[in-house]
């Protein structure tokens, strides 16, 4: 299964609308008539998704606490 | 974005009139994805807690200096990058120094998408053991990439907004998050095609 390493180079930028709209025009004519690079895509989309959702920004209360009276601590003397 | 960014900024203004009350609205409203941010660069949990007692410190000492060019969260993820940065080149020079350790192979850089990997739900996918591996994939990558992937695709920040973070082109930005994206896509194809059952899939599916 072969993938065209030209459009392949580019799908990162697209996703992030940073292809012009000529080049956008290329890169989705080729995304229909190539399966491979059409999976290629989805996939790299795929996981654009995913990692956007699954890096938890839980911080430890313990941690929070700490932060608060350090702050409180170190703020008031200036 | 922007009535987020009035927030901020009326909170600022405040916090410079002198009340330290409002410095925690802010300290409450971003630690978690600043502890998140030095938790991806760093990993150790004791040096992350002293880095984002430092990050909140200086920021809140330079206050008076934030012009407001950038967004307050802009600024203080670029406080944050910098203190890591300095922790790590002090102590883990070599992580940082080479910024070419994911060169491409010239041969066969996309890995093909497996049926299994489009396949896979999101509920398996962002399940607690694919969040593990998601922080796995990403924990794979140099530093530099490392960071570039949390701060565009977790944090949502724009490309020139990186560049202004990690005090580099966006050119160099969009050339590591393409480089990174693709290692991340292929160590979970390869995790995937490797693990995935139809039982699976049922199972994720009830989840």
């Amino acid at each position: 299964m072969n993938v065209c390493q030209h459009f392949c180079d580019q799908l990162s930028d697209y996703l992030d609308g940073e292809t012009r709209d000529d080049e956008c025009r290329l890169i989705e004519e080729h995304l229909k008539e190539c399966p491979p690079c059409e999976e290629i895509f989805r996939s790299l989309q795929k996981t654009v998704v995913i990692c956007g959702k699954g890096v938890s920004d839980e911080i430890p209360d313990s941690v929070r606490q700490r932060l608060r009276a350090f702050l409180r601590e170190h703020c008031g003397k200036d | 974005m922007n009535s987020e960014r009035t927030e901020d900024s009326r909170i600022i203004t405040e916090v410079l009139g002198g009340n330290f009350d409002a410095f925690e609205q802010l300290v409450e409203k971003y630690q978690g994805r600043i502890f998140r941010h030095l938790r991806k660069m760093v990993w150790d949990n004791q040096q992350v807690e002293d880095l984002l007692q430092e990050t909140f410190l200086n920021a809140y000492k330079g206050l008076k200096g934030f012009s407001g060019a950038s967004s307050f969260s802009t600024w203080l993820f670029r406080i944050a990058t910098n203190n890591a940065l300095m922790f790590l080149r002090k102590k883990r020079p070599q992580s940082v120094e080479y910024d070419d350790e994911m060169r491409t192979g010239e041969e066969t850089p996309y890995a093909p998408a497996s049926p299994e990997y489009l396949a896979t739900p999101q509920s398996i996918l962002l399940s607690r053991e694919g969040r593990r591996k998601i922080e796995e994939a990403i924990d794979e990558l140099p530093v530099l990439y490392r960071m570039t992937i949390v701060l565009r695709d977790v944090e949502g920040f724009s490309l020139k907004e990186l560049a202004e973070i990690m005090d580099c082109s966006v050119g160099a930005v969009k050339s590591r998050l393409h480089r990174a994206r693709n290692a991340v896509r292929e160590s979970l194809i390869s995790y995937y095609a490797d693990r995935l059952t139809p039982a699976d899939e049922k199972m994720g599916q009830r989840v």
